[in-house]
């Protein structure tokens, strides 16, 4: 039965949480292009003159990209703030660069882009925005949802962690090592519906289903959750751009 | 509440739900960046007056009524539901927003606080419990429209009256009228408010400038954009437009008045005139020698405050400066000015619906700032704006003279 259940995480979940993920991030995107433009502008202006003044869309993708605005007020959580989107960044292509297509670390490498730094950052950065909202005054405006959200995150970077570090620092070795995971990946890219538990032997398997499961979920709940400004960031700032 | 009524509002929610509220809306990271923004937190300081505070209380309907995720989890972002208890809620933080949107330049994403008023603005005048004054001033602006025609002789003779006050300002040359009305063709529709002390300096210096204008029979002022009613607004304005239409004129300059300028400006989609306002204006006159002003008139340090609406919002930040350093030789600039100037904590409203103890209250940063500059002559561009630093000016009792920039010009004007 547990057996079952880990391959329905492991794969055909996999499958629908990312389809869903995609339906979901295109319908919230329609609704929001098919409501009528604002009528006027919500542009605010700018203290003077300045070049990116005069180019709003490239002023806009400055602002995403830098977010002056947070820099300004809160230097500290603008840190930990870039740190986290690079660091996501890097979990992307770290993650990416498992399938045997793609090869960024050095053919033969043991380790996963950043040696396991990335993970590290991510964590460090969640547990600080956690604290920043269990304070006052962002506590006072926070949702359950707002907790929630980094609680799963949280969790998603510490089994991750896990993984990384008990392949890397284990004294038993490389208990799933990187050639595992390729195949795991390689096989969820081909659709072969091949059981992960095949070539993932190791003995903290449980874990890679628990931080499967864990993004499955992020993923199920992606169209509902303010991650979502991931897309709207852009188009946000330009309205305030001009 | 009735289930129809309920639906009644659920509509006019839905109506305002443009592509940017949308997004608005749903993208708010809840960062807290914005609390601080606000001059109404950082006076008491209230998690209720912050922006994403007060925003939060349409975001919880929004929820509730237009996202699955409030239908099936409302916990999670403790969606509400829409009730009689919650608009008294929903009043008492749209109607302590002045609209400033000092909190847009805070928020990461540019997240518009006064757009998302606008939501419970309509949802009060829907549920008729909007702040009744604000509606009867709109409707009176309304109806003097109506009938202008049965008004436009007691307004002529009314301003008849101001002509020996304009005259003691600047005399005029012979056969210029002082406060022209009607002028067809005229370049410029001078919009005034309805006190004599937003027309006799305006008056003065464009007759010093011999510029060819008209004042406009109409009110500047635009209660239907206080009370957020967009039907209201914009048949205020279109009294004007009509107004310069049929007088052919090639710009509307909108007195000291911020919201005025805004809405006519921004609001109004494409005029066949230009829109500029007052202080644009009396720049432009400075900077081409139409008028000189004497240099030593003012006595003491003078600081300007940048009125929300002309400045972060209208982008006029450089002339109201250029115009003072005509006037003084002794400017000091408010910390933090310009798009960062925190407002004064009259718009929105605030100050027609009275509300002196907030207003007071949730200006005290307002009032230190001021204090600070050590300034005794205070000016500023728009009439909210100085009515609301008048009573700061006692309430703090910062011992400076509150004065509108176009007074100064007027007593400035050097007649050769
Ligand atoms: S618009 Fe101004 S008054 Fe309203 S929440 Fe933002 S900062 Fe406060
Ligand atoms: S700064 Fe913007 S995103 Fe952050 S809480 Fe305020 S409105 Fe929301």
């Amino acid at each position: 039965m547990i057996d079952k259940l880990f391959y329905f995480v492991t794969v055909p979940m996999v499958y629908l949480a990312v389809a869903w993920a995609i339906v979901g991030i295109i319908i919230r995107a329609v609704q929001i292009w098919r409501r009528p433009r604002h009528p006027f502008t919500l542009k605010v202006f700018e203290q003077r003159s300045t070049l990116l003044g005069r180019m709003p869309l490239i002023g806009a993708i400055v602002d995403v990209f830098t977010m002056p605005t947070v820099r300004k007020h809160q230097p500290l959580f603008w840190v930990f703030l870039g740190l986290f989107h690079l660091a996501l960044l890097a979990l992307l292509v770290a993650h990416l660069d498992l399938l045997p297509q793609i090869n960024i670390m050095p053919t033969g490498s043991k380790h996963m882009l950043g040696y396991g730094g990335v993970g590290v950052v991510l964590t460090v950065s969640v547990l600080y925005f956690m604290w920043r909202r269990f304070r006052s005054p962002v506590r006072e405006i926070s949702v359950p949802a707002d907790y929630l959200l980094l609680l799963l995150l949280f969790l998603i970077f510490i089994t991750g962690d896990t993984i990384s570090w008990a392949n890397s620092w284990n004294s038993g070795g490389f208990v799933i090592g990187k050639p595992e995971f390729a195949a795991y990946l390689d096989g969820l890219v081909k659709f072969t519906f091949d059981n992960p538990r095949d070539v993932l032997y190791g003995s903290h398997y449980v874990v890679v289903v628990l931080h499967v499961l864990l993004a499955n979920l992020l993923l199920l709940l992606l169209p509902f959750s303010k991650v979502m400004h991931f897309f709207f960031a852009l188009p946000m700032n330009k309205l305030r751009r001009g | 509440m009735e289930d129809d009524q309920r639906q009644e509002l659920l509509k006019l929610f839905r109506e305002r739900l443009t592509s940017a509220v949308r997004m608005y809306m749903e993208n708010c990271t809840r960062c807290g960046l914005c609390i601080e923004a606000c001059h109404a937190y950082a006076s008491s300081p209230e998690t209720r007056y912050s922006a994403v505070g007060r925003a939060q209380n349409i975001r919880r309907l929004f929820d509730r009524y237009f996202k699955l995720s409030g239908k099936l989890a409302p916990a999670l972002n403790e969606a509400i539901d829409l009730d009689d208890g919650w608009l008294d809620k929903i009043y008492e933080t749209a109607y302590t927003c002045t609209g400033c949107r000092r909190c847009m330049t805070y928020c990461p994403f540019g997240i518009d606080t006064q757009t998302i008023q606008g939501i419970a603005k309509m949802l009060l005048i829907g549920s008729d419990k909007e702040p009744k004054v604000l509606s009867m001033l709109s409707d009176m602006s309304i109806a003097k429209g109506q009938n202008i025609e049965q008004t436009k002789q007691t307004f002529a003779q009314a301003v008849h009256n101001l002509e020996s006050e304009v005259l003691d300002m600047w005399r005029s040359e012979g056969g210029q009228e002082a406060v022209p009305l009607d002028v067809m063709g005229a370049n410029v529709l001078y919009v005034a408010l309805a006190g004599k002390h937003s027309m006799i300096p305006a008056a003065a210096i464009m007759n010093a400038a011999q510029e060819k204008w008209s004042l406009s029979y109409f009110e500047a002022v635009n209660f239907g954009a206080f009370v957020g009613n967009p039907q209201k607004t914009r048949e205020i304005s279109q009294r004007i437009i009509d107004e310069a239409v049929r007088l052919g004129v090639k710009e509307v300059a909108i007195c000291e008045c911020g919201t005025a300028y805004r809405v006519m400006k921004q609001q109004m989609g494409e005029l066949p005139f230009e829109v500029i306002s007052f202080v644009e204006l009396m720049a432009r006159y400075l900077r081409e020698g139409r008028i000189k002003v004497d240099r030593s008139k003012i006595e003491g340090r003078l600081t300007y405050h940048d009125p929300c609406q002309i400045a972060r919002n209208g982008g006029i930040y450089e002339d109201p400066r250029y115009i003072i350093e005509q006037l003084t030789g002794e400017f000091v600039e408010m910390q933090p000015n310009r798009a960062a100037n925190w407002c004064c904590g009259g718009g929105g409203g605030l100050v027609a619906m009275g509300e002196k103890d907030f207003r007071m209250k949730s200006a005290k940063v307002k009032a230190d700032q001021v204090r600070d500059t050590g300034a005794k002559v205070l000016a500023t561009a728009c009439e909210n704006c100085h009515t609301q630093l008048s009573d700061l000016n006692e309430h703090y009792q910062l011992d400076v003279k509150v004065e509108y920039l176009s007074n100064l010009v007027a007593e400035a004007l050097v007649q050769d």
